[in-house]
């Protein structure tokens, strides 16, 4: 039986958060994908960079998450669970590469909520954007995700 | 030869990357991913959980095809070429599946910033099926 989302999140502001880049977690999530660029995993190539250590794969901010959520309030106001979700789309605009040691902190909010119907039925699209500055409030990155919702 | 330096005056449009075949997914790819991306949603691990919620057993993160896309891109441009990557994930990946990252070269650019060159890119499974569609913007260093 199909479910009803609440397309009331529209405008939802997230409480931002703060991430702290890990040397060790750019190694672990580069090592998962399988990419060994020595520009992610070795840190004396990182010190003769250009950027003076090394740097983080382009699709690394999918670790920012907060640390004290899983999510699952967010799917609960939106009335749906984890078995219903589909990643739809993402997007990442990337002013400049991240290094260890770096903090930033991340602003993210419901910017649209729409239901169209699909090959598999219907279905609802949930679009977020998260900004991600750094210590000297310069935008580092545009995170856009775009969640499906089997309905 | 892997990681060659490539350059903007050298790229033209319609050039191909070189594809990069990654795979066969197994499973403990997808739990290892997990832990490092931090998503432990159980359609990815857990079969019976995966088949209960219609999906018909589980499949690959979406993020990792994206990283597969995006290590693609940065094994031609460079670590740190990548200014904008965005892609929709069109299908899903299954365990055993093979996954062949592709692109194109469909413009270039100068701007105040740097030297910018606009990508199609793609994913396909063994069967030729796309499974992931975007486009990247990779930033290029001028011969000197």
């Amino acid at each position: 039986m199909p479910i009803q989302i609440n397309r009331g999140v529209r405008g939802k502001e997230f409480p931002p958060f703060v991430v702290t880049i890990e040397r060790g977690k750019i190694k672990e999530f580069a090592r998962a994908i399988g990419d060994l660029n020595p520009f992610y995993l070795d840190d004396r190539v990182g010190q003769a960079s250009e950027w003076g250590d090394v740097i983080a794969p382009p699709t690394f901010m999918t670790t920012f998450r907060e640390a004290a959520g899983d999510g699952g309030d967010f799917l609960r106001e939106l009335g749906t669970d984890l078995s219903r979700l589909l990643h739809g789309e993402q997007e990442y605009e990337l002013h400049r590469p991240i290094r260890p040691g770096e903090t930033f902190l991340c602003r993210s909010k419901v910017v649209d909520v729409y239901e169209k119907s699909g090959r598999s039925g219907p279905m609802a699209f949930v679009v977020r954007e998260t900004a991600v500055t750094d210590r000297a409030n310069e935008l580092v990155a545009t995170i856009r995700q775009v969640t499906v919702v089997r309905l | 030869m892997k990681y060659a330096k490539v350059y903007f005056d050298d790229v033209k449009v319609g050039d191909e990357l070189p594809p990069l075949v990654k795979g066969p997914i197994q499973q403990i790819q997808l739990t290892r991913y997990a832990g490092a991306a931090g998503d432990f949603n159980p359609i990815h691990q857990d079969d019976e959980f995966a088949r209960a919620a219609g999906m018909g057993g589980v499949f690959a993160h979406g993020m990792l095809s994206m990283g597969f896309v995006a290590q693609a891109v940065t094994d031609w441009a460079g670590a740190g070429a990548v200014r904008k990557i965005g892609v929709r994930f069109v299908g899903l990946v299954r365990l055993k599946d093979t996954v062949t990252c592709r692109g194109r070269v469909l413009g270039k650019s100068s701007k105040d910033d740097g030297h910018l060159v606009d990508l199609e890119v793609w994913a396909e499974n063994q069967r030729g099926e796309k499974v992931v569609t975007g486009k990247a913007t990779v930033s290029m260093p001028l011969r000197d």
